[in-house]
């Protein structure tokens, strides 16, 4: 025992004498980031599942599409152009593959691709894969993307949760093969059905699933297989997939995954031979790994860009466009009163509001005249980004730039609440609180932004601002006790239905929260959902967003940017606004390090 | 009482450790009692436990003539937090002390004087809130409130009040049996009467003298419920929420590894002298406690 | 003896019966949509609040929510915890080994300098020398943890760049994954002297004076206190009095009356010790220590019920026991001690 104690202390000298700053030549390190094959990427987030049917995370969804293949994918950095990928071809009207009343489409499947734990993908497989990604329905997950175009459900479930017997002979029926094509039917023309495709509901095996305890594929067990439990199935923490890398090994405990080069790709193998990708908390210690170059990129959010743009080696790329709509400001139509502490006395007597406070569209446009989205821009976004002209990002079809938005205009402003609820309003004042939810800084601003410039107009105008966890945000949204709120939406797929579907139907749950219901969008993002002609898609929505000004149900703020902070020695990065947590990760197949 | 008293502060006087110990407690006093004079409001504050902003800018910055201790992230400035946040300590750890001995001394004392099975439940009670880590529970009941200082104050009641309701109940297990109780049953007095009049103002002295030696402890409880994000709302002149706000700064900038060195150290430095100040002076209280030191 | 240690065994059930009610029935004050935030973080998946809420049975009244837990537990299965991503079994197994490193690693010194301080103080009572190592002791037990531990992270990782927080570093996460080394005991320390990794034994060291030392200053005031009351009770006793009467020399008496010190010393030490196993939750989340605290602060914060309530089973069994074993170990140290 005492032998062994002497290079102990001795190594332990030696460590306490060179510290990090000296530590070993990088050479020394096989596997680190260092090391020109192994790309380190060190975020905050952590992975919920590598399920594809059970992903609906951005963390887990961007490790996935680096495992598993869609049918198709984007172009580089298109929002639109799509390429093949397991699908031979990208199906079109003009290659008929997709059939003139647009509601069949067609895949053939591209041969000679193999799974990472061998075998070939078949048709069989991708018709497993579509379905299993269907028949899944977790609560609260992805499936309803692709289910509801396909059957017309929103989910396998009904309303007290009991399976609607019918569904697996609609979605077997909806999928079929045929020789070496996949043909999927929808219930009804869905023009982003591609898109869709081409993020979710990848290739997975349906021998190797079958194996690892996930659906057989047969029409006996799929009810067993219906919202299981999170890891119940292989698939949630064993992948395989077709995608240039494959799993090397997932720890939650050390919040990491490694992803290693799949040799047997069906392209060229990847340029990395292995990825890392891990979750550290603390952003000072992200920026000192990536200084210290232990971590190639790191995730940061804007306000730490100055902190980041003077280091050695280290590049950040700005000026990204993102196609969330985030932040928006929500009003509620109808208000619950009862014992709510957000609304004072619950009556238009200066000292709460009423149930309908916001339901008066002279006082929304009061507020929306009182919100200074540039200065909010200029201060929080450092002067990133643009001001919104509608729901829909710039960048994406159907985004109509020459859309107004109601500018900063105290003076407007103040006109309306003059006019609002007959004038009551302005006599006797209002009290109420905005909450937002906690350790959300751009919101707590919006909050506290809204409140100042508001109270300024009237002394009788009285807001506070309080923070409140995500579960209590939960509750007392979904109870309508809050009168305004504010959060924000990332789109499924890059299509403006995803946008004004959710903020402006009424069957869309932020619609609801708000009770907030106009017939004539609910018809035209209807009719914009099935018509295939891009033109006069364009049109409706066009449509749509002058509804979306009128009514004001919701002040769109931004069109945001994101940076990306790399080493220098990183080459190949593509950006595409498309991909989950976009910039911050990114398809690897593309990347390596100089 | 008063002789005991007496004898403490004879004691007291020959100790430098608690001497310093009066005299911090008495500056934080006379902080507190002078923040308005020390660190004027704005005229337009609604609420003076609000510390100014001088900006949104997220960075730090460092002290100077217009702030002397400098300014946390978003520009609260922390002169102004760390004089306010003296009344923030001090409230909470009179009232967490003020409550959970009200409770502690009411269970202690009920189980203590009518003993059987309804000492044995209440006792039984207190075995379980204190074989759970008292942070743990602390957490679990800020989070399940929200948090909010009043609900920081009910959670580190809700984990305090046991160990003095031990305290009392043995207390109260002796004096119960002393004459002047007895004397009091002959005489006719009701359960409640001889209970609240006679046993219980005679057996709370320790119980007193410990829980608010405890003050201290209390604060740095509340300081830590702060730090992981339970305590005050954001701007609140409380120490541990201006620590948790240095946290991000540590490692300070490029090229500058103590850049922030102020974020951290001086909320740090006031909480570690509030919560000496009651230390120094509960160690010589405990001495003269200590049985087994006389 | 036994019937004593039975009895008190037997007292195991009812506690933890009345610990995780507590906590269940704490989180259940909260409604049914605030508890289904630990599964709805996105506001896509707000369209399914109601279907999370009748799929947990968040609805139910208590006592199903609590039996049915209760029921699970039976079977081994304590349910999934989405803060850790992974089962609470298997987190418990995951998190708990660095805990005990980081407790055994802190308790150590504070047993040695605890009880070498309370001594000296003890043996020069009222003398500079117990003045000072009071007030040493003192200030540790008055600094709030978390800025000393930032204040420490800050000179010693940011300017030194000596100790960093975490449990290793990358490179020695790769040996740790590495399919040549065996993983015994969970414990880094004895597996890398175990598996002859030196390199990762130094560097698993580096990570963890920090929070030990943190953990010791802190905690060490307890011990000085206990130690140097239980001395000067022993050193004004007669026996002392006796030897130093008959020429004894000073250390020699100073040793004997240490001996008969031990008893509260023990008492206090184990109760600490299982305090630290237990709930270094402050030390480990300023150190993003990946221990049983961290974990638990997250859950709790996150409303992660099955985790809170498995890591409160874990920390109150060792609480009853571990107070179960200072009794033991107070009537082995001293026989006259009967147990009723």
């Amino acid at each position: 025992m005492r032998r062994n104690l002497a290079p102990l202390v001795l190594s332990l000298a030696f460590a306490v004498a060179c510290g990090k700053k000296e530590a070993p030549a990088p050479a020394a390190q096989p596997g680190g980031a260092h090391d020109k094959t192994t790309f380190v990427h060190v975020t905050i987030q952590d992975i919920d599942s590598l399920d594809p049917a059970w992903a609906y995370d951005t963390a887990s969804h961007a490790i996935i599409l680096n495992l598993y293949e869609p049918l198709v994918q984007y172009r580089g950095s298109s929002m639109s152009e799509l390429e093949p990928l397991i699908s031979e071809k990208v199906p079109s009207v003009a290659n008929g593959l997709v059939s003139a009343d647009g509601r069949s489409y067609s895949f053939p499947i591209r041969k000679g691709v193999k799974f990472h734990q061998g075998g070939e993908v078949t048709p069989e497989d991708v018709r497993y894969s579509l379905m299993r990604f269907m028949l899944y329905d977790r609560n609260g997950g992805p499936s309803s993307l692709l289910l509801e175009p396909v059957t017309g459900l929103a989910s396998t479930r009904d309303e007290a949760g009991k399976l609607i017997e019918d569904v697996y002979d609609k979605v077997a029926a909806a999928v079929t093969v045929d020789g070496d094509k996949v043909v999927l039917k929808l219930s009804k023309p869905f023009a982003p059905i591609l898109t869709v495709l081409a993020s979710w509901a990848p290739v997975v095996s349906k021998a190797y699933g079958a194996s690892v305890g996930a659906w057989d594929g047969s029409k006996e067990t799929w009810k067993k297989h219906n919202n299981p439990q999170k890891t119940s199935e292989g698939f949630h923490s064993r992948p395989d997939g077709t995608g240039p890398f494959m799993l090397e090994r997932w720890d939650s405990k050390t919040k990491e995954i490694i992803m290693t080069r799949f040799a047997g790709y069906w392209r060229e193998p990847a340029k990395l031979k292995r990825v890392v990708v891990k979750g550290v908390d603390e952003f000072q210690t992200r920026k000192l790994m990536l200084a210290a170059g232990d971590a190639d990129s790191i995730y940061a959010d804007s306000l730490a860009k100055p902190l980041l743009e003077s280091i050695d080696g280290v590049e950040v790329i700005d000026d990204l466009p993102r196609i969330d709509m985030n932040p928006t400001i929500f009003f509620v139509f109808k208000i619950d009163v009862q014992g709510n502490p957000n609304v004072g006395s619950g009556k238009l007597d200066g000292e709460g509001i009423p149930s309908d406070f916001f339901s008066d569209k002279d006082l929304r446009l009061g507020f929306a005249h009182a919100f200074d989205a540039e200065g909010f821009i200029k201060d929080v976004n450092r002067g990133k980004g643009t001001r919104a002209s509608g729901f829909i990002p710039a960048g994406l079809p159907g985004h109509n730039p020459s859309q107004p938005n109601y500018p900063f205009d105290l003076q407007k402003a103040e006109q309306y609440f003059r006019k609002a609820h007959g004038g009551k309003a302005w006599e006797k004042g209002f009290k109420f609180t905005i909450a937002y939810n906690s350790g959300n800084q751009p919101r707590e601003v919006i909050a506290n932004m809204l409140k100042r410039a508001v109270e300024s107009i009237n002394p009788k105008f009285q807001i506070d601002t309080r923070a409140i966890q995500w579960s209590t945000f939960l509750d007392q949204s979904n109870s309508s006790k809050l009168p305004m709120f504010i959060l924000g939406w990332a789109p499924d797929y890059p299509d403006a239905h995803n946008f004004a579907f959710p903020f402006m139907h009424s069957s869309a749950k932020y619609p609801q929260l708000q009770h907030y219901k106009n017939a004539e969008a609910d018809a035209l993002i209807n009719s914009a959902m099935r018509e295939i002609d891009p033109a006069k898609r364009e049109k409706l929505y066009k449509r749509v967003q002058a509804i979306a000004y009128e009514d004001c149900p919701t002040i769109f703020i931004l069109n945001a940017v994101r940076y990306r902070t790399q080493r220098k020695w990183v080459k190949g990065f593509e950006y595409n606004a498309v991909w989950p947590d976009s910039p911050y990760m990114s398809p690897f197949y593309t990347v390596w390090k100089e | 009482m008063r002789d005991a008293l007496k004898a403490a502060w004879k004691n007291l006087r020959r100790k430098p450790l608690s001497l310093a110990g009066l005299g911090l407690l008495a500056s934080f006093g006379f902080i507190a009692a002078a923040a308005p004079l020390l660190a004027r409001p704005a005229p337009n504050s609604r609420d003076p436990y609000l510390i100014p902003q001088d900006g949104y800018s997220s960075d730090p910055r460092r002290p100077d003539a217009r702030h002397w201790f400098g300014t946390t992230e978003q520009q609260y400035d922390l002169y102004y937090g760390i004089v306010w946040g003296t009344r923030t300590a001090l409230s909470i750890g009179v009232k967490v002390v003020f409550v959970s001995l009200a409770v502690g001394i009411l269970v202690g004392g009920l189980a203590g004087f009518y003993g059987g099975w309804f000492d044995e439940l209440l006792m039984r009670l207190t075995d379980v809130v204190m074989a759970l880590p008292s942070v743990i529970l602390a957490v679990v009941v800020v989070t399940v409130r929200g948090p909010g200082l009043d609900n920081v104050v009910l959670a580190l009641a809700a984990v305090s009040w046991p160990s003095y309701a031990r305290l009392v109940r043995g207390d109260v297990l002796t004096v119960k049996e002393r004459e002047f109780v007895l004397a009091a049953r002959a005489l006719g007095a009701g359960d409640m009467r001889i209970l609240f009049r006679h046993v219980i103002p005679n057996s709370i002295y320790p119980v007193l003298v410990v829980a608010s030696l405890n003050t201290g402890a209390v604060v740095l409880s509340a300081a830590a419920l702060s730090f992981l994000g339970l305590g005050a709302p954001v701007g609140y002149a409380d120490w541990g929420q201006l620590i948790s706000m240095s946290r991000n700064w540590i490692l300070g900038a490029s090229g500058s590894p103590l850049a922030y060195w102020h974020t951290v150290v001086i909320p740090g430095t006031a909480i570690f002298l509030f919560v000496l100040g009651w230390n120094l002076l509960g160690d010589a209280f405990r001495d003269i406690l200590d049985p087994r030191q006389r | 003896m036994a019937k004593f240690v039975l009895k008190r065994l037997a007292m195991l059930p009812l506690v933890l019966a009345g610990v995780t009610m507590l906590l269940f029935g704490l989180f259940q004050t909260l409604s049914p949509e605030s508890r289904a935030s630990l599964y709805i973080k996105d506001p896509r998946q707000l369209s399914s609040l109601e279907a999370v809420i009748r799929e947990h049975g968040l609805r139910d009244p208590f006592h199903k929510q609590y039996l049915r837990w209760l029921r699970k537990v039976a079977r081994g299965d304590l349910g999934y915890s989405e803060t850790a991503k992974m089962p609470v079994t298997e987190a418990v197994r995951a998190f708990f080994p660095a805990t005990i490193e980081l407790s055994v690693l802190a308790f150590i010194p504070i047993m040695v300098l605890g009880v070498w301080l309370g001594t000296l103080s003890a043996v020069h009572k009222d003398k500079l020398v117990d003045q000072l190592s009071r007030f040493i002791s003192i200030t540790g037990y008055s600094l709030p943890s978390f800025a000393l531990g930032l204040i420490l992270l800050m000179v010693f990782y940011g300017v030194l760049n000596l100790f960093p927080p975490g449990r290793y570093s990358l490179e020695s996460d790769i040996v740790v994954h590495d399919a040549a080394f065996n993983a015994f005991t969970g414990l880094i320390l004895l597996d890398s002297l175990l598996n002859g990794e030196w390199a990762l034994f130094v560097d698993a060291l580096r990570h963890l004076v920090l929070p030990a030392a943190t953990l010791t200053y802190i905690t060490m005031a307890l011990l000085v206190r206990v130690t140097r009351s239980s001395m000067l009770e022993e050193l004004g006793k007669d026996y002392v009095r006796t030897a130093r009467a008959k020429g004894l020399s000073e250390a020699a008496v100073i040793a004997h009356a240490r001996r008969n010190a031990w008893i509260p010393v023990i008492t206090i030490a184990s109760i600490l010790f299982v305090q630290l196993l237990g709930g270094v939750l402050i030390t480990e989340t300023v150190f993003a220590y990946p221990g049983i605290g961290r974990w638990v602060a997250q859950a709790a914060l996150q409303l992660d019920v099955p985790a809170v309530m498995g890591v409160a089973l874990l920390t109150s069994s060792l609480f009853v026991l571990g107070n179960l074993a200072a009794d033991i170990l107070y009537a082995v140290v001293d026989p006259r001690i009967r147990f009723k």
